[in-house]
């Protein structure tokens, strides 16, 4: 049983295929990790899989739902979360707003509703701040709900947009390099809460450069170069090929 | 049939001819004044990413320094034009230097659009209080006209096309040629790269702002000569300027001359289909069509998509 | 004291207009130029219905701004996917065209004449016809729209409105139909605009399309820049400041020949230096970004 099907994805540039024919699928409850030089196509994919661009080859599945042709909001509904590489998150909303907005399924976002139902749109705050209030305890920001985004150090930020991501209730997580330029603390929890995440039955795609952390944490790997997976495996393996090492630690390693 | 209504037709067809051509010759003419602030408008556009509202604004006062020189200080018409180009390029860098070059750290191109907006309000405005709102003449004399097969221009038009066409292909070549003009088209590629490389691009905006002023300058001369000078005529060149660089799409300068006469001429039919009292809503109908219809032209070629903002 | 009234009233009539461009500008990061062409369409709709009909006031308005709504999306379906500086292009060019067709389907709007002895709107047999009578409507308008303004914006919709100002990209990522929500944030700014054109027609009981110009767009939209954008009071501030700014210059003896013009010019370097040196406004939070 698996969540997330690539099925012969392709997307070209110009001449230059940035994603050539790759096929892929992410088992539900595992956390897999996308690695490869700079320019190998692991954005691209994450990119195509988002619905922020379109393939122009190949049919990217979840749960049975085509998404090839699907905009990010339609994907995102679909249960795929995306957390960017640098964070993004809404710097002058507060940082309850950061993950309040993120809660799927809000009456008040629908202007009427929010005017002649006052009520029932209150009560429902009522239950989603106590969520957020819940996430922003995991990750450790309760203390600063009531502060400005952009007013947080970086770390902080990428823990915002993780319990953003998690309060959109995705069944798949993307995340571009989750743990780049935080503390080695901040990373230990972010890496926690996605174990959490993948245990309880979720798919969890990381783009990871650190192989330490590739080593310890990830399920499976799949190494991208030149728009293609060449090598997929458990990291124990993957890191052994001569190649890849020679890609991560320079020829003199081999 | 179709033979015995032919010659009831070849008359119609032949005057149709004719006026197609006369509008077709109206639309170059008024599409080299297009051209001409279009390129103005490209070069610091692409150059600088500032929505240049006030490039209407600095048409407009062009026309107005031509007429103040000619009524109030008698000098020959050459000069007064001369003078009124340089007195444009310099209003052009000093919109540069006093209002967007202490918001370009800022990086936020609303802020610049808006302040942009701002000038050109109150260069317009200004410009009404002292001169007034009704249109003032420049150039009382009647025209000579010349016949060119099935087309008829007057003196000053032929004057516009080989004046437009002089100074666009000088330009170009300038871009090309000098090490000033690779540097702008440098530029246009890439801001950072020209400081990292130790070239003033302060100098270069410099360059930037009064080229394109000036050349906005001629247009307005051009135009100022043939039909008088208007406050509100800014607003309509700018947005046609404006088009022709979006139809244009690309970054090459010269692709928005093309993108002027394409304007031009549909004006001139438009006008011609429509003519009279919607005359003027006819280039911002072709505004809101290029933009709706032409999304190529338009949005930001692929970047990768976290530079999005 | 009548004057003052008058001031009273014309400040009501601003801060519909402010506060509602406000939801555009300043929680959904939309420069939109077209403001004064929805004031304009709903005042013309609902001045012909009360002029050519016996429809009450309030149906007429309602029909104004209903007309005024639907209007707006036809306009901004196909223009929000434009992104930026083509946006507000495209804003520029339908206000223009809005106020060339006020101005010349005389057939219907008699154009430049303008149309003049509008009805006084009533409540059961009471007339409103003075000013300080009218000042009962006028306020309660600005009141009853700035406090629905101010609930949309404090709402799980305006957090939205607020998330894809900042950032469009992670907005759409977390799920939400960005298109969608600034439709109906245009069709909302577009329907209290029209709201306002009709309180203003019933009491000037006189329009014309000049009235309703790009300049007039660029004033409301100098309005919530000097006041500032983002939350309630910016707009507020600013409509108090520059609507309050023509008595000024009256009292300071300028001449009325450049009166207008010269308003504009001292409201426009306000922008600019606002722009500057504070680009949040005398009281707003957003900096335009």
């Amino acid at each position: 049983m698996s969540c997330l099907y690539l099925y012969r994805v392709t997307k070209r540039f110009g001449g230059v295929s940035a994603v050539n024919n790759i096929s892929l699928e992410f088992e539900e409850g595992k956390i897999a990790a996308l690695i490869g030089p700079n320019g190998a196509g692991k954005t691209t994919l994450f990119n195509l899989i988002g619905g922020q661009i379109r393939p122009d080859e190949g049919e990217i599945l979840c749960d049975g739902v085509n998404l090839s042709r699907k905009n990010p909001w339609q994907v995102a509904k679909a249960g795929v979360g995306r957390m960017f590489q640098d964070a993004r998150v809404f710097q002058n909303l507060s940082v309850r707003d950061n993950v309040m907005l993120a809660f799927p399924g809000q009456a008040g976002e629908s202007a009427m509703w929010s005017l002649f139902a006052r009520p029932a749109v209150g009560r429902q705050e009522f239950l989603l701040n106590k969520q957020a209030n819940a996430l922003l305890k995991t990750v450790g920001l309760l203390d600063d709900a009531g502060r400005r985004a952009r007013e947080l150090s970086y770390g902080q930020q990428k823990l915002l947009a993780v319990a953003r991501l998690l309060a959109s209730r995705p069944r798949v997580l993307l995340l571009d390099e989750p743990t780049a330029g935080v503390t080695p603390r901040t990373a230990e929890k972010i890496l926690g809460i996605l174990r959490g995440v993948a245990a309880a039955g979720n798919t969890v795609v990381v783009i990871e450069h650190n192989m330490n952390i590739v080593s310890q944490f990830v399920d499976v790997v799949h190494f991208m170069e030149w728009g293609r997976v060449t090598l997929s495996g458990l990291p124990e393996a993957i890191l052994e090929e001569s190649h890849v090492k020679h890609v991560y630690l320079g020829a003199h390693a081999v | 049939m179709i033979a015995s209504s032919l010659p009831a037709r070849i008359p119609i067809a032949c005057l149709r001819k004719k006026v197609i051509d006369q509008i077709v010759a109206n639309g170059i003419v008024t599409g080299c004044s297009y051209a001409l602030v279009a390129f103005g408008f490209a070069l610091i556009y692409n150059t600088t990413r500032i929505f240049h509202f006030a490039h209407g604004a600095v048409y407009t006062f062009s026309i107005y320094v031509l007429y103040s020189l000619q009524t109030k200080l008698a000098v020959p018409t050459w000069v007064a034009i001369l003078f009124s180009l340089a007195l444009t390029a310099l209003l052009g860098v000093g919109i540069d230097e006093v209002v967007y070059q202490p918001l370009v750290r800022k990086k936020s191109s609303l802020l610049l659009l808006l302040s942009s907006l701002a000038t050109y309000m109150t260069i317009v405005n200004l410009l009404i209080m002292v001169y007034g709102n009704e249109i003032k003449v420049l150039n009382p004399e009647i025209q000579s006209t010349y016949v060119f097969g099935n087309v008829l221009l007057s003196r000053l038009q032929v004057n516009t096309i080989l004046f437009a066409v002089a100074i666009l292909t000088s330009a170009s070549l300038a871009l090309r040629l000098t090490k000033a003009g690779r540097m702008i088209r440098a530029l246009r590629d890439d801001v950072d790269l020209l400081s990292a490389l130790g070239v003033n691009p302060r100098f270069l905006r410099w360059l930037v702002f009064a080229l394109g002023s000036a050349l906005a300058g001629v247009a307005a001369v051009l135009q100022g000569l043939d039909v008088g000078a208007n406050p509100n005529s800014g607003l309509l060149m700018f947005v046609s300027g404006a088009v022709a660089v979006i139809i244009a799409g690309g970054r090459a300068f010269e692709a928005a001359i093309v993108g002027a006469f394409v304007i031009g001429v549909l004006h001139a039919f438009a006008v011609w289909e429509f003519a009279g009292r919607w005359e003027e809503s006819v280039t911002f109908l072709l505004l809101i069509l290029f933009l709706l219809l032409r999304p190529e032209g338009i949005f930001a070629r692929t970047r990768r998509v976290e530079e999005s903002a | 004291m009548k004057y003052s009234l008058h001031v009273a009233n014309m400040m009501a009539i601003y801060a519909i207009l402010s506060l509602s461009l406000n939801l555009l500008v300043g929680y959904t990061g939309l420069l939109s130029l077209c403001h004064a062409a929805f004031f304009g369409v709903g005042a013309y709709i609902s001045t012909l219905l009360v002029t050519n009909t016996t429809l009450p006031f309030f149906l007429c308005v309602a029909i104004g701004v209903a007309g005024t709504i639907i209007l707006s999306c036809l306009i901004s379906f196909p223009s929000l996917r434009l992104r930026g500086d083509y946006f507000v292009l495209a804003s520029l060019g339908f206000q223009t065209i809005v106020f060339f067709v006020l101005y010349n389907w005389v057939e219907v709007t008699s154009g430049p004449f303008g149309i003049a002895g509008i009805r006084s709107p009533h409540i059961f047999s009471w007339i409103l016809d003075t000013p300080h009578e009218y000042l009962l409507l006028s306020l309660s308008a600005a009141v009853l729209s700035g406090l629905l303004l101010y609930f949309l914006g404090a709402s799980p919709f305006g957090r939205v409105l607020k998330a894809i100002r900042e950032d469009e990209l992670a907005a759409a990522s977390l799920g939400k139909n960005i298109r969608l929500f600034k439709v109906t944030a245009f069709a909302i700014a577009a329907g209290f605009a029209a709201f306002a054109g009709a309180v203003f027609a019933g009491y000037l009981r006189y329009i014309d399309p000049t009235m309703f110009g790009l300049t007039e767009s660029v004033f409301i939209l100098s309005i919530i820049i000097v006041g500032g954008a983002g939350n309630t009071l910016g707009p507020v501030v600013g409509t108090f400041l520059l609507v309050l700014f023509p008595e000024v210059l009256r009292f300071l003896g300028v001449p009325e020949s450049i009166g207008p013009n010269l308003r504009l010019v001292i409201y426009s370097l306000a922008v600019i230096i606002i722009m500057r040196f504070r680009p949040q406004g005398l009281a707003g939070e957003y900096k335009y970004q």
